[in-house]
């Protein structure tokens, strides 16, 4: 189901794009909408890679943490729904709870930041990444805000 | 229109009991978002543990057990530290999405509810020290106010302890909140007179709301006595 799912969006992205003229390359134009960023109103990002997210917190959200000083992350194999807690993190004398943007298997956990916790903090969107996860609704990204989404977000008065 | 918390002085009360009570405020609070509430409390002499439990061996526990005091668990932030009798505990339940939106923020204004105190009343500078591990209240060098709070949903629970006129004895048994090169102080010992937790309380009621600029409602006794005997009997 997800190969005719998958194919689908290419065919459409690729018609799309041929129109526009802006990007000739349509090998590159696909690798950039499956890579895609996607954000939830509790400030976490994932980045999906065909059916694998990457997964952090944002850099609001690293902002009014403060510094990490500590972490906890998922066991690999452990399987969360949508918005359930996955891993904890402790910025100074506080500690606060961590909310999976898309259901998943735990596939991989960012090891060398329980040694560097707070790379969080300076690379939020890359380095600071908490976990990988294969993905076991891959539609539940479509309701994710984009980058623009979330921006707009950030500006009101609901985050 | 102000924000509103209920406050409610629970006197002296064991960790655990105190816990739930916190525990149903939490979920009141993640339910109904107007529910915030201040809980001041004295405890039974109790060292409690953050997050990082494995920093503690169970060897290194027995042992503060055998000393006369309860150990316990949390999950809160921060490291290790006392709380028992002449140390004002307080617990703010507070949906931050009433107040600011940030965990850093919050922990910033507890010890500024410490420090405003401090100047308010006695005219003393207590301040805080920026470095990492070193949250808290200070003052002449030492620590009179530890900090260790959880956040769910930015719903917060667990607070901030003052010593009043704490036995500082207790600390001497743990390195407290993982500081090896600063001592532990007393608003007491300090200002050189005795200053017990119902002069303080008052203080301490002021100038959060003061600091959180919000209006504070206070429960009355036979209130606490029921949801007390309700929530943790």
């Amino acid at each position: 189901m997800s190969l005719i799912f998958r194919s689908n969006r290419l065919f459409t992205l690729g018609v799309q794009l041929a129109k526009s003229n802006l990007i000739p390359n349509k090998q590159f134009s696909i690798s950039h909408r499956l890579a895609q960023l996607k954000f939830t109103n509790q400030h976490e990002w994932v980045k999906v890679n065909g059916n694998i997210g990457t997964i952090g917190i944002t850099d609001y959200a690293q902002d009014k943490l403060g510094e990490v000083v500590y972490l906890e992350l998922p066991e690999v194999g452990a399987e969360f729904e949508q918005s359930s807690q996955f891993a904890t993190l402790e910025s100074v004398k506080a500690v606060s709870e961590c909310y999976i943007p898309v259901s998943g298997k735990v596939v991989e956990v960012n090891e060398p930041l329980k040694d560097n916790p707070s790379t969080v903090n300076s690379s939020p969107l890359e380095e600071g990444w908490l976990a990988k996860v294969e993905l076991t609704n891959p539609a539940e990204i479509d309701k994710l805000m984009d980058q623009n989404q979330y921006e707009e977000f950030l500006k009101s008065d609901d985050h | 229109m102000s924000k509103l918390v209920r406050v409610l002085n629970v006197g002296r009360l064991e960790y655990d009991k105190c816990l739930k009570i916190q525990q149903h405020f939490l979920a009141q609070n993640l339910s109904q978002p107007d529910s915030n509430t201040l809980i001041l409390v004295e405890h039974e002499p109790v060292y409690t543990i953050g997050l990082r439990k494995q920093t503690y061996p169970d060897e290194y526990l027995e042992k503060l057990k055998n000393l006369g005091a309860q150990v316990k668990k949390t999950d809160r932030g921060g490291l290790i530290t006392f709380h028992g009798p002449g140390q004002l505990v307080a617990y703010p339940l507070l949906n931050l999405k009433n107040f600011k939106p940030s965990l850093r923020w919050y922990v910033s204004r507890l010890e500024e509810t410490v420090i405003d105190l401090c100047q308010v009343n006695f005219d003393l500078k207590a301040y805080r020290m920026c470095s990492t591990g070193y949250t808290g209240v200070w003052c002449n060098d030492a620590k009179i106010a530890a900090i260790g709070i959880y956040a769910k949903r930015l719903v917060t629970y667990h607070g901030l302890s003052l010593n009043c006129d704490v036995d500082l004895k207790w600390f001497s048994n743990i390195v407290p909140c993982g500081i090896t090169d600063k001592s532990v102080s007393s608003l007491s010992k300090i200002m050189n007179k005795k200053l017990g937790i119902k002069q303080i309380e008052p203080m301490l009621l002021n100038s959060f709301s003061r600091v959180f600029d919000c209006d504070l409602e206070i429960e009355n006794e036979e209130q606490v006595q029921n949801l007390v005997n309700k929530l943790a009997g």
